[in-house]
């Protein structure tokens, strides 16, 4: 009989726990699954920001602008910091529609094109997504000539080919100029806690800031103001930090994004080699700042109080907290470490993005 | 059942799990097409395919292997004998080697139907299927900010078999063993199905799983009933692979099925490029009959009654090569080719328009009930 009770009062436990544990917000990890498939290629945020805007505790007071950046602050005081992710993706918007049915695209998209040649892709239309197939080159398939060298092949030579006969039906569907058009993402599961697909650039970095602003007790927040935004067109210039800019001086941003690593068969571990699964990154030298060492040891002096495992390193890139370096700020940028970044499988490990919220967490508690 | 077949049957059952689908009693095709779809078939790496096709054939079929991989079932009698043979096996790799750090190095069974085609793999997801079932990977590419602009142009064209690493999310050669990774183990892309607007699908190899289906469906439809002569419906494994030797490239599987066999007719259901200029087969236009020389022979008078006689549209190409072909092909022989016009061919989205492949079908059955509409 005895035994019965232990195993009931076993269950019951085991059962409440799970009830408490499904009412809580969703994690980092589970809500980068979910923001990773919403559509927003750069200048095209509104359908991510909207995602934000209603992931976000209602209580906390969001502010949101023309350009579909959104932020709230909260708590009164010196320091002012500010954290800041940014939300737009790689991708590429529909140029025209030719009289066959097939959709043209603009330059540029930030990803090697060939790696997208044959690939599957949706185009965002007001009536919804419409997949289409990027048409491999003319030519594939037959023997290049004796001498001849390969022709350039970039975003301009894309035909996307829908399924339709002409032009009309193409519209039919509801594909316009302007719409965006991303890769069909894939979530590659390696493990439970790593995947990689497209966008963890930086949707890992907006959903680390979700789970930190659901986490945060803010009615303990004293002496300091705190900023969390979750920033557009960064792939493209920085332009929604520079708009943040304009309306935020902070005395601290910390600019919450990929460290670029080179934890893969294929670099050099000359630099950037941090370890994918060693923890957060803390992007002491990257291609637009240079994190003061005084604050970098700051930094790790909380991670270590609170043990949070965190590497430092350098790699390539701009973040968005060097635009407001030219005032009184100081730009920290805050990482995961990624693997092929700029790619269509960006390698994410769940146990990075954890340390990387209770590092943000930290930073908002502890940061003086 | 032995250990091989329990093991296969396990592997398949994961399979379906992994990508979502159970399983399924059917002979709607588009639901075949969607059943087979995932399920890997490279040359030399056809178990599973072929176990899948296995379970899905009616109930008290008699099925005859080849000693391949491939098998057939046997319908009807009388003469002329006929055999419909499809293929199993699609364009692939496998895995060759392991490094200490974990990643898995590839290599293929075939060459590559064209110059591009191991190209496609950089920076894509895979699929390796393994003794304990798939297993995802990514096909490493290099982080575009660590590169010079002058590399950037070059990476993908200067990319191949030996510089391709496969990234499983491990750390060292004994994690990836106890994933279940052995030598040999088929990698193909990632089985990722985009239907497309005008009833068009894509998918990489989907042009041959979808001829494997309509053959499936085919056979189905004989559960009741017997065709109009002694049919032998055959799904051929190693079509790829070509017999060593002079002369024109033979197919080892249809070489097999031919010497297997014995057929006095062959009717070889394949797959052929679609939307390369106005001379060349298009999508929606019905299925393509194909010879090595445009002439009139009974089969292809044949299939030309059941098309007519069922108003299906069909396009024709003369002067057909392919290894299948030429495994039956000889002075004697009756062959024709009835194939799926397929556009992208041999890429990771292969287009085929569902309209041509029901018709493919219908008319294969009209075909076989009638005898060609004597």
């Amino acid at each position: 009989m005895k035994k019965q009770l232990i195993a009931l009062g076993l269950s019951v436990a085991v059962v409440s726990g799970a009830l408490m544990a499904a009412a809580e917000s969703p994690r980092a990890w589970d809500i980068l699954r979910k923001i990773v498939l919403v559509p927003g290629v750069s200048g095209q945020e509104k359908p991510v920001a909207d995602f934000i805007q209603q992931s976000l505790p209602a209580r906390l007071k969001v502010q949101r602008d023309d350009m579909h950046n959104v932020w709230f602050t909260i708590g009164s005081g010196q320091p002012h910091i500010l954290f800041v992710a940014h939300c737009d993706e790689l991708g590429w918007t529909v140029d025209s529609v030719t009289p066959d049915g097939k959709v043209k695209v603009k330059p540029g998209g930030g990803v090697l094109p060939q790696a997208a040649e044959a690939h599957a892709v949706l185009i965002y239309t007001a009536k919804g997504p419409v997949p289409g197939i990027i048409a491999p080159r003319p030519g594939y398939d037959e023997r290049r000539p004796e001498g001849a060298t390969a022709q350039p092949y970039t975003a301009a030579n894309f035909e996307i080919v829908l399924g339709v006969a002409d032009e009309k039906e193409a519209r039919d569907l509801g594909v316009a100029e302007g719409n965006p058009v991303t890769i069909k993402k894939t979530i590659v599961d390696f493990a439970p806690g790593m995947m990689a697909t497209r966008a963890v650039d930086d949707r890992a970095g907006c959903a680390a800031l979700l789970d930190a602003a659901s986490r945060m007790d803010w009615d303990k927040l004293k002496g300091k103001t705190v900023t969390f935004a979750w920033d557009v067109q960064e792939e493209t210039g920085l332009f929604g930090a520079a708009a943040l800019a304009k309306v935020l001086q902070p005395d601290y941003v910390f600019a919450v994004d990929t460290f670029v690593s080179s934890d893969s068969p294929l670099e050099s571990k000359r630099f950037a080699y941090m370890v994918v699964g060693g923890g957060a990154v803390l992007r002491a030298v990257d291609s637009s700042s240079i994190v003061p060492k005084f604050e970098l040891r700051r930094v790790l002096a909380i991670a270590r109080s609170r043990g949070i495992p965190v590497q430092v390193g350098s790699s390539r890139g701009g973040n968005d907290g060097s635009v407001f370096l030219p005032g009184k700020t100081v730009d920290i940028p805050l990482a995961w470490p990624g693997s092929y970044a700029h790619s269509f499988i960006e390698k994410i490990d769940r146990r990075d993005l954890e340390a990387l919220t209770d590092l943000i967490l930290a930073l908002v508690r502890d940061w003086r | 059942m032995n250990k091989s077949k329990f093991k296969a049957g396990t592997m398949l059952g994961l399979l379906l799990l992994f990508f979502g689908w159970g399983f399924l009693e059917s002979s709607d095709l588009k639901t075949l097409v969607k059943d087979v779809f995932p399920i890997p078939s490279t040359t030399g790496n056809e178990e599973l395919l072929a176990g899948r096709v296995r379970a899905i054939l009616p109930k008290g079929s008699a099925v005859e292997d080849d000693g391949l991989g491939g098998f057939a079932v046997r319908l009807g009698q009388g003469e002329p004998k006929l055999v419909v043979i499809a293929a199993l096996d699609g364009y692939g790799f496998f895995v060759s080697g392991i490094t200490p750090e974990g990643y898995l190095r590839v290599d293929r069974a075939v060459p590559p139907p064209h110059a591009q085609f191991d190209g496609y793999l950089l920076g894509q997801p895979v699929v390796i299927s393994t003794r304990y079932g798939p297993v995802s990977g990514v096909v490493a590419q290099p982080a575009m900010h660590l590169l010079t602009q002058e590399v950037r142009k070059t990476v993908v064209e200067n990319f191949s078999l030996e510089n391709a690493f496969v990234d499983i999310g491990v750390r060292s050669e004994a994690e990836a063993r106890g994933k279940g990774i052995e030598i040999l183990d088929a990698l193909t892309f990632w089985p990722q199905l985009t239907e497309l607007a005008g009833d068009r699908w894509a998918g990489p190899s989907l042009g041959v799983k979808a001829v494997c289906a309509a053959l499936i469906s085919a056979a189905a439809d004989f559960e009741k009933g017997s065709p109009a002569g002694e049919s032998i419906l055959v799904w051929a494994a190693q079509t790829k692979f070509a017999l060593r030797g002079r002369g024109p490239r033979v197919s080892l599987g249809g070489a097999r099925a031919k010497n297997r066999w014995r057929p006095q007719r062959t009717l070889i259901l394949d797959i052929v490029a679609a939307e390369k200029g106005a001379a060349a087969p298009g999508l929606g236009k019905g299925p393509v009959l194909a010879q090595a020389k445009d002439v009139q022979t009974p089969l292809r008078r044949g299939l030309e009654r059941s098309a007519g006689a069922g108003g299906m549209s069909l396009q024709y190409l003369a002067g057909a090569e392919t290894p299948l072909l030429a495994s039956f092909g000889d002075a004697e022989s009756d062959v024709v080719i009835l194939a799926l016009p397929v556009q992208f061919m041999h890429t990771p989205s292969e287009i085929v328009d569902l309209k041509d492949l029901q018709a493919l079908r219908d008319l294969l059955v009209r075909f076989l009930k009638s005898g060609g509409e004597k």
